[in-house]
């Protein structure tokens, strides 16, 4: 009985192991999808006034007259050696994605706070209010959430309600910023430089793009916590609690959210992954320098390489989101064994 | 006879579901006097629970629905009291033990955070940093102070009191106080090891366990009544008698005022002073325990202490009441019982069966029956 601090340990020295397995699914699967789908991109990369020498030399060079198996394997054991290669225009695509990647982390962070604050207290609302008006109002408003397109949603805060509350729409700085960046975080970076101006700009810059981001994934919390929440408020120890004479408040949010929040969790951990793709559109939209962004841009240019890395930084979200869910889940129920 | 600590009077609840209406509760009228405790007994599904439930508010509206009624706790009708100041009729004024000691401790909290939030909101109280609902000091040994006199609600101002001079929010309790205070309750509920219980997660306890710490969670907050929903029903048989010799003990050392709701007879018997019979959301008899028992008024209170078997005595097949209970969704015109009762009449078909009076031929006048014919109930066999 009772759990010790080394099961953690192991259980997340587990999952890790998982997920070197995953990262070698990952890469095999988009190596393949992306070489044999487009088996001869040099008539793109060569550009529309390259000359047969010219796209001969490309195929020769990427090694693209070799078969597949061996492009594969090649590929494999440079990008173990952290050679991630480069982009066609001959930019490395890790160091890119590296300066890009944090960008996308804090507007996903950013998304994941807000469905937080937002959307788990207005579950807790409706379910404690089921049936009722308030139940009926957030129901629908996580709906028109859930049921908005991505870009849609996307388009509207940014040509509607963006420009209505004056909030700027593009980019994450109002101008190019001309302090060092060491996190690649908009706003982490522009507060060590101590530039307040700068920061409330980035969160400025942060709202739009954010606020679209957990909209349309808002529902998933809310409809969580209300579910459960409606299992949990019937039990004994809310009663429990009601009975020492605590407040309304603490029996709501100390007693009963405490044990629905381990239901929401998991599937916040899920939707966090999710959220990454989601990106892809939300950064077109909102010209969110991030890895989104340069996914899609990778995507239609034929850039290999670069699918490659964003999908590894993909995976490896997903997978470390599913991580701490699971840790998480261990914290909030003292009845949970990592294993 | 002192102020009564609790009167309930005509409190009559509905359940309304999807199927329709369960009239759970029927103009159930009784006092309770403080210091003594009384039991609450009748089948399942006789209303007991909502009974229990219905005073400190714990009924969950809807499905629960208070048609009428007053409780009368202290001088103040509970059901009168806006939904904010509830939290404040809870706890140090009416706390409660519920059925399922499995499911009435958090399972995300450590027993010590579920104990400390008891006895911090008793001391709240007790220094008035936060506000009460009884201003006049709560005895909560009823057998040496008089009883309370009724107060009106809420003399003090809702916001906790100040100390005078400095704007800033009163010292909260030291960690050693509350936690001496935590481990004295485990101690008088025989917990031999209080420290090793107080770390533990409720899961990792035994369910006779965790009933002593809901008594002690109780009990930190010095109610002035205590309710117990079946306390030992879903307890092994031999960890209901160790709870049970548990609580006899405890009322000889607290005396606080209980309200014990069981099915068991003979548990009522052996705990309460006062017994209400309860038959198909119907209060049909109260009284002192030994005379309802001995003689009593009702024709179903009669029935059920002869299908009591006695012990080691073969006396063949145990007299039943023929009949069953009555659907509460569709009750019978009338006395609710007269289908299923030896005396009935023409007039318990047509007329609602009579309000709690004064039994006639009772010994004393504290023992009350809702009989037309609680005079021929002794002749019964």
């Amino acid at each position: 009985m009772g759990r010790n601090p080394s099961d953690l340990v192991v259980f997340v020295g587990k999952r890790l192991v998982q997920l070197v397995a995953v990262l070698f699914g990952v890469v095999t699967i988009t190596f393949f999808f992306t070489h044999i789908a487009i088996p001869n991109p040099c008539n793109v990369w060569s550009g529309p006034r390259a000359t047969e020498a010219t796209i001969q030399l490309c195929i020769h060079n990427n090694d693209l007259d070799k078969p597949p198996l061996t492009q594969y394997f090649s590929y494999l054991s440079k990008l173990v050696t952290g050679d991630w290669g480069t982009s066609p225009l001959g930019v490395p695509v890790l160091p890119t994605i590296l300066s890009r990647f944090p960008q996308t982390l804090e507007l996903v962070l950013t998304a994941l706070l807000f469905m937080i604050l937002l959307g788990i207290p207005l579950g807790v609302v409706a379910a404690n209010n089921s049936g009722r008006w308030q139940d009926h109002i957030v129901r629908t408003f996580y709906l028109s959430g859930w049921a908005t397109p991505t870009y849609l949603g996307g388009v509207i805060l940014s040509i509607a309600i963006g420009p209505a509350l004056g909030l700027p729409r593009t980019g994450a700085f109002s101008s190019f910023p001309t302090f060092p960046e060491p996190f690649h975080m908009s706003v982490l970076d522009a507060l060590v430089n101590l530039n307040f101006a700068a920061a409330a700009d980035a969160v400025l810059h942060l709202i739009l793009p954010a606020s679209a981001l957990a909209f349309i994934n808002l529902g998933i919390a809310t409809r969580m916590t209300r579910t459960s929440m409606l299992e949990v408020l019937p039990m004994d120890y809310v009663k429990t609690a009601k009975i020492k004479g605590l407040s309304d408040f603490l029996v709501l949010y100390k007693h009963a959210l405490r044990n629905s929040l381990i239901s929401t969790t998991t599937i916040l951990g899920i939707t966090a992954g999710g959220l990454l793709s989601t990106t892809v559109v939300i950064e077109e939209i909102f010209v969110w320098p991030g890895i989104g962004a340069y996914a899609f841009d990778a995507i239609t240019k034929y850039n290999f390489n670069g699918t490659i890395g964003v999908v590894i930084f993909f995976a490896i979200g997903v997978v470390v989101a599913n991580l701490v869910a699971d840790v998480l889940y261990g914290l909030l129920d003292p009845r949970v064994e990592w294993r | 006879m002192a102020d009564p600590l609790l009167r309930i009077e005509d409190l009559t609840v509905d359940y309304e579901v999807g199927a329709g209406t369960f009239h759970a509760l029927q103009d159930v009228s009784f006092e309770m006097t403080p210091g003594r405790v009384a039991g609450i007994v009748g089948e399942t599904g006789c209303g007991k629970s909502t009974l229990a439930h219905a005073i400190p508010r714990l009924l969950r509206e809807p499905p629960a629905r208070i048609r009428r009624g007053k409780i009368w706790f202290r001088g103040i009708d509970l059901l009168a009291l806006p939904k904010w100041k509830l939290p404040l009729a809870r706890g140090t004024a009416v706390s409660m033990i519920f059925q399922e000691p499995i499911n009435s401790l958090n399972p995300a909290y450590r027993v010590y955070d579920q104990l400390v939030e008891a006895v911090r909101i008793r001391k709240m109280r007790e220094t008035g940093r936060s506000p009460v609902l009884f201003t006049d000091a709560q005895p909560h040994d009823y057998s040496r102070t008089p009883a309370p006199k009724a107060s009106e609600v809420l003399k003090r101002p809702f916001a906790p009191s100040l100390p005078r001079g400095k704007m800033r929010r009163p010292a909260g309790f030291s960690r050693d106080e509350l936690r001496s205070d935590v481990l004295e309750y485990l101690r008088l509920v025989r917990i031999n090891d209080p420290e090793t219980i107080l770390n533990l997660y409720p899961h990792e306890l035994s369910g006779g366990m965790r009933q002593r710490i809901m008594i002690a969670m109780a009990l930190s907050e010095k109610p002035s009544l205590l309710i117990a929903d079946e306390p030992t029903s879903a307890l092994d048989i031999t960890i209901q008698a160790q709870v049970l010799t548990l609580m006899k003990e405890l009322m000889e050392e607290v005396r606080t005022s209980i309200l014990f709701i069981s099915h068991d007879l003979g548990v009522i018997a052996e705990m309460a002073d006062d017994v209400g019979v309860m038959y198909a959301g119907h209060l049909v008899e109260f009284g002192p325990v030994d005379e309802v028992y001995s003689s009593p008024r009702h024709p179903y209170t009669k029935a059920l202490l002869r299908s009591v078997p006695k012990q080691y005595k073969d006396q063949g097949p145990l007299p039943s009441l023929p009949g069953s209970v009555p659907n509460l969704s569709n009750l019978p015109t009338g006395c609710t019982f007269h289908p299923r009762c030896p005396l009935a009449q023409n007039l318990c078909a047509r007329e609602p069966g009579p309000p709690l009076e004064p039994a006639k031929g009772a010994r004393s006048s504290d023992h009350r029956a809702a009989c037309y014919f609680s005079e021929e109930v002794a002749s019964l066999a």
